[in-house]
């Protein structure tokens, strides 16, 4: 999965339009940045790029690129 | 000699909470998202007055009713729960009396969660085949509602109170039709879902009782039961496939063999992920907890009984069984399906033996 899908994928989860998500953004700022979303999240990446996140590492991401990268996507 | 199971009955109690009350009560969660992330409609709730082991009383006598059995044919009873009377005495020892077991019967509470039910198959197994029991009736229930907090969407969302009664009676056959088994523990997974007091660790205190938010708004106290929904998800990751793979590898089986699949409904999204991650086809993958949610030790069983009332498990049919949460601790085994005397009623109890 490329980039821009890992985006597109990640606006529905934080339920936001297609397209909103560029990959600077803070993740503090989405109210729907929650426990059902992480869990989404770490599926994604489990599904796409058979890569297994743990959730202190998550945990710590900041922004969208963080947890792009902690997928191994391309940033 | 070997077990098998004769019939399962369960028990939901009255009370109930749909996706729909959530909703109104969890504003920032909507009806879709609440179904979309569970696949649950409805929970059923214990009363205040109303314990693990009424729930377990319920599901027993509806065994009873049925004609399966009466209850002086049990000669052991296996309670697994983590929602016990008392800390002492045992509850299976009071459910003998309730239930009318002859005092001649074995019985032992067991504390463990959604694996409960396959770690509860094994200890029937045992004791069965090394000739020390010839009829358990093997109870498991849970009452979880009472340690939720009831602003705490991400558990209040999943988690139902119910029982199950599964009868396993002696079988004369050569080969196990429940096995063979595989187990997991993983203690340092404890604290991602506990109750933290209320035990000798950590005594119930006022300050244990003191409410606090954490940061997606989710309200507990160190009293209410706290679970960790991203490490759980990682966990199952870690130990379904894995333990999957160890039973094919034991039992000399393919994941083609197998014709149902029943693991713990833990929740729909995480199953569906699951099965996928497996490849195991849709059609062979059991899926159960609309109507009832997440009832811990008893999904298995009550998805066994509803897959067994829709034709799901003919005469003959292999099932696999997987059971994994709270501790951690993990379990899975087979189950070759029999004549199930649950759905014949009028059949008398006894030993069933090879054709």
């Amino acid at each position: 999965m490329i980039r821009r899908e890992f985006l597109m994928a990640l606006d529905e989860i934080l339920e936001l339009p297609p397209g909103t998500l560029q990959g600077p953004e803070e993740l503090e700022g989405f109210a729907h940045w929650d426990s059902t979303a992480v869990i989404s999240f770490m599926a994604l990446a489990d599904s796409n790029n058979g890569v297994r996140l743990a959730p202190r590492e998550m945990s710590s991401c900041e922004t969208v690129d963080d947890l792009l990268r902690l997928a191994k996507v391309d940033v | 000699m070997h077990a098998a199971i004769r019939a399962i009955e369960y028990h939901l109690p009255e009370n109930t909470i749909s996706t729909a009350d959530l909703a109104a009560q969890f504003p920032d969660w909507s009806a879709e998202k609440i179904d979309a992330k569970t696949g649950i409609e409805c929970r059923h709730i214990a009363a205040t007055d109303e314990c693990a082991s009424d729930l377990a009383v319920a599901a027993a006598q509806k065994l009873f009713t049925s004609g399966a059995c009466s209850p002086q044919d049990i000669d052991y009873v296996l309670f697994c729960t983590q929602s016990p009377d008392y800390f002492l005495p045992t509850t299976a020892c009071l459910l003998q009396d309730r239930l009318g077991i002859p005092t001649t019967a074995g019985a032992l509470d067991f504390n463990l969660g959604c694996s409960g039910f396959i770690y509860g198959l094994g200890l029937s197994e045992g004791l069965i085949s090394s000739g020390q029991a010839s009829t358990v009736l093997l109870l498991t229930a849970e009452t979880y509602s009472k340690f939720l907090h009831p602003r705490d969407r991400s558990v209040r969302t999943v988690f139902g109170d119910a029982a199950a009664a599964t009868l396993l009676v002696a079988t004369n056959v050569r080969e196990p039709l429940i096995g063979p088994f595989i187990y997991g523990s993983d203690g340092a997974g404890g604290p991602n879902l506990i109750v933290p007091t209320g035990g000798s660790r950590q005594p119930r205190t006022e300050a244990s009782a003191r409410e606090y938010e954490d940061a997606t708004g989710n309200v507990r106290s160190g009293d209410s039961l706290f679970m960790s929904g991203p490490e759980i998800f990682n966990f199952t990751l870690s130990a379904v496939p894995a333990s999957v793979d160890r039973l094919l590898a034991k039992s000399g089986r393919t994941l083609g063999d197998i014709d149902l699949f029943v693991f713990h409904q833990a929740n729909r999204y995480m199953l569906d992920h699951l099965r996928k991650r497996l490849g195991i086809p849709p059609e062979k993958f059991y899926v159960f907890m609309k109507d009832c949610g997440n009832t811990v030790s008893s999904t298995i069983p009550i998805a066994l009984k509803s897959a067994m009332m829709e034709g799901r498990l003919p005469e003959g049919s292999l099932a696999m069984l997987v059971g994994f949460g709270v501790g951690y601790s993990w379990g899975a085994t087979l189950m070759r399906s029999t004549e199930m005397t649950s759905l014949l009623p009028s059949k008398s109890p006894g030993l069933i033996s090879d054709p």
